[in-house]
């Protein structure tokens, strides 16, 4: 649809989370002024908005909402927790409504059905009857709220005369003429000629029926206009409105990049030089300003750009006032309504730049070698001294690029609230959410591939981990259950952590439940460590029957939450205490485009281990390594963990050489941990991650390739598949 | 006859009136791709425009009349 829809659309979602948030906030606290006003500027936008395009179900529905909103900041209704959820969900239906515009183009068939229930719903329990007068005479005119800038800019600012006419549809028999009506109204600002429905296909058309309706304002009083429509008093409201002055035009936000940008082309400008370097400095700026603006949302013809762009005095003024005059023939575009808070790019274009970064940077690592060759001399120290800028702009470059796909993480925090709100009114507990890091950033990947997570993790905690107040007042903790979300980063990822205070995870119950369902054999069972036993919950197949949550285990779809994570290659940790509650922790990797691994070497050549399993590398003495046949173990940190030697994964020879210690590193995979002992350990670099292509796709074991800094290739490992 | 027929081409002159409603709504479904000009139109019925809005015929020069000029939310002039 067109670009004005785009913007629509994003803004309504905004508007949509901004009520959301201001209305968990008002029931939470009833007397909260600043949430009410929000509120009701957020319904009030959204049906100024929604006014611009044919979804009448959508602007009937808001105006509704804004209309028990005005009785409610009048206090001539009380917040309740019933008319909270009429609100919610008319807020619901409104994001469901918007994506359908987005899909289809149009509301669904029942939309109108679904508003008038909404709105009955709402007005329900309403106990005042005045509550049409309460609408301003501004509110009569709701279109008026929401002219393009282009017409706010024709009609000006300040008392101005609204007239609404929509003509019978047989007013062409009487002898009428709607159109020729206007002629008689003075100082007329703006004249809108829309049809009252989508105009028919010409064939199925009656030429004498009128299907249009008439939108006006005039700078003249009503009383002036009045007399324009003596002859049709029945189909015209007039009425006056006022308009707030406009907002001046400022091509960009005073202090911001593009708004020094654009000033300095201006200083370009008035630079001395001869009239050849003049004229190329013109066309050089124009260029930059047309870019700048259309980058602002605010293209602009190009023609008009290269006229101001003479000199600065011209080129400040069009920026300030916008084009001196429009071209005669242009017809009015609707303009965008401001300037873009985001800048939209494709994917793909994300990506080449990531890989021109990677190139850029193994080209750089060549350059080390080149320079030591050079030698002693006055040249080498300049080469070196270059090398180091080099170094240090690459990295720059690189950390810039991986930070354009940052965003935090408050995208996937902002759906919590709502969700803890209605599960725990539904199960009936009382659940204080603490949220922390909101501000926290990854990846716009690792991002879509928390979300679910996450929804499933505190689901789960409201489910099974906080219990009924009843009993919680029967153990002595406050009747109401904190859940606390917590991200921060670490290691170079993200964590998010999902903690509760509730009842915990009952190891004992975790291993019956694993016999019962023929997952471990109770020997097996009765040998795990208590750790091992809550980390059950991970197992696939484990926690789908509701027998599960009637142990108190938390369950329903643990195998999916781990599976998501470690797909993106992270890992989920589990830690609980039976009785004062239970923390699950995510750590993500910081995107997905760049994988920090740990370099280990074995037989001559180089691997990676990608950092986020690795939960530890240390020497590990010979005698501390015991072997029964081929199969060694370790004791690390008072777990025996399986040992496994690289070189023998990869199918290469065993090492030959007579050494007192192993390098071992500690892979935390899914199922438990695995020491692997490596020829050595390098360094940590942050890679671009190849998948293997062609021949080498069929290659198990190995999650792609990498060029390291100095451009040496590494073979990245999937240890899981490996072992 | 304020409006002139001229192949695919409609001229409108001076004042056109709800008479000519009919007959340009046959013109205007009949003609492949239609075009009109409007520059010497001085008054437009309402049923005329109406039936402009939904034809979108292409606007090869439009009224010079300041009223009609401001009024009319056609396309702009063809390529």
């Amino acid at each position: 649809m067109s670009e004005l829809f785009d913007q629509f659309v994003v803004e309504v979602q905004e508007l949509l989370e901004t009520a959301g948030a201001a209305l968990l906030a008002l029931e939470r606290d009833p007397a909260d002024r600043a949430s009410v006003d929000e509120l009701f500027r957020a319904f009030h936008t959204l049906k100024g908005a929604s006014a611009l395009f044919d979804m009448a179900p959508f602007t009937l529905l808001v105006h509704a909402g804004e209309d028990t909103l005005s009785l409610l900041r009048d206090g001539r209704r009380a917040m309740t927790p019933e008319l909270a959820d009429r609100l919610f969900r008319a807020l619901d239906q409104c994001a469901r409504w918007v994506a359908a515009l987005e899909e289809a183009g149009a509301l669904p068939a029942d939309a109108a059905a679904a508003a008038e229930t909404l709105v009955r719903g709402m007005a329900g329990g309403e106990t005042t009857t005045d509550a049409a007068a309460s609408a301003g005479e501004a509110d009569a005119f709701p279109w008026v709220a929401a002219l393009t800038d282009t017409e706010r800019a024709a009609v000006g600012e300040g008392a101005l005369t609204a007239i609404d006419y929509t003509p019978d549809p047989e007013c062409f028999f009487t002898g009428d003429d709607p159109l020729a009506l206007f002629r008689r109204v003075p100082d007329l600002r703006l004249l809108r000629v829309e049809p009252t429905e989508p105009l028919p296909p010409l064939a199925e058309m009656d030429p004498y029926r009128c299907l249009l309706r008439f939108r006006a304002l005039s700078g003249a009083g009503v009383e002036a206009v009045t007399p324009a429509f003596r002859s049709v008093p029945d189909q015209v409201r007039i009425g006056s409105v006022a308009l707030a002055p406009m907002l001046a035009p400022s091509a960009a936000p005073p202090g911001s990049l593009a708004a020094a940008m654009l000033d300095e082309q201006a200083r370009i400008l008035d630079l001395p030089g001869n009239a050849a370097e003049r004229d190329s400095r013109r066309a050089a700026a124009a260029r930059a300003v047309a870019a700048i603006l259309t980058a602002l949302g605010r293209a602009t013809e190009r023609a008009a750009v290269e006229a101001a762009c003479t000199d600065a005095h011209t080129l400040r003024r069009f920026l300030a006032d916008g084009p001196a005059e429009k071209p005669a023939v242009a017809e009015p575009r609707p303009a965008t309504a401001a300037p873009r808070r985001v800048l939209r790019v494709e994917p793909e274009r994300m990506d080449a730049l990531m890989a021109l970064v990677g190139e850029l940077s193994v080209v750089k690592g060549q350059l080390g070698p080149l320079v030591r060759r050079a030698g002693d001399g006055e040249m080498a120290r300049d080469l070196k001294s270059f090398e180091a800028r080099l170094d240090g702009l690459v990295g720059d470059l690189r950390h810039a690029a991986l930070r354009l796909r940052l965003l935090p993480l408050a995208r996937v925090f902002d759906p919590l609230p709502r969700l803890v709100r209605d599960t725990a009114r539904r199960l009936d507990k009382t659940v204080e959410l603490v949220l922390e890091g909101a501000e926290t950033e990854a990846d716009k990947d690792i991002l879509d591939v928390l979300g679910e997570p996450l929804l499933h993790l505190v689901r789960n905690a409201l489910d099974h981990g906080i219990e009924a107040p009843e009993r919680r007042a029967a153990t002595g903790k406050p009747p109401a259950g904190t859940l606390r979300v917590r991200a921060f980063q670490d290691k170079g990822g993200v964590v998010v952590e999902v903690s509760d205070d509730g009842a915990g995870i009952d190891p004992a119950a975790m291993r019956r439940a694993a016999v019962a369902k023929g997952l471990l054999e109770p020997d097996a069972a009765a040998a795990l460590s208590d750790d091992d036993a809550v980390r059950l919950v991970f197992a696939p197949g484990f926690s789908t029957a509701d027998s599960v949550s009637d142990l108190s285990g938390r369950g329903v779809g643990m195998d999916a939450v781990r599976a998501a994570v470690e797909r993106a290659g992270g890992r989920v940790e589990i830690a609980s205490t039976p009785g004062s509650g239970t923390r699950v922790r995510l750590s993500l990797p910081l995107t997905l485009s760049i994988t920090r691994v740990v370099v280990v070497e074995a037989a001559g050549s180089l691997y990676g281990i990608p950092v986020a399993l690795v939960g530890g590398v240390q020497r590990v003495p010979r005698a501390e390594i015991r072997g029964v046949k081929r199969a060694e173990s370790v004791v690390l940190r008072d777990r025996v963990v399986p040992l496994v030697r690289l070189r023998r994964l990869l199918g290469q020879p065993g090492d030959e050489r007579v050494r007192e210690a192993d390098c071992v590193v500690l892979a935390e995979l899914g199922d438990g941990p695995v020491a692997v002992a490596v020829d050595d350990v390098g360094e940590r670099a942050d890679v671009v991650l190849r998948p293997m292509t062609g021949v080498l796709r069929s290659l198990s074991g190995y999650a792609g390739t990498a060029v390291l800094g100095d451009g040496r290739l590494i073979l990245v490992l999937d240890l899981r598949e490996l072992l | 006859m304020p409006i002139r027929y001229d192949a695919d081409l409609a001229r409108f002159e001076a004042a056109c009136t709800v008479e000519d409603a009919l007959p340009l709504a046959e013109w205007l479904e009949a003609t492949a791709a239609p075009r009109v000009d409007l520059s010497a139109c001085t008054d437009l019925h309402t049923a005329l425009l109406q039936l402009l809005m939904a034809a979108r015929p292409v606007v090869t020069a439009g009224p010079e009349d300041a009223f009609l000029g401001r009024v009319i939310p056609l396309p702009p002039t063809g390529p």
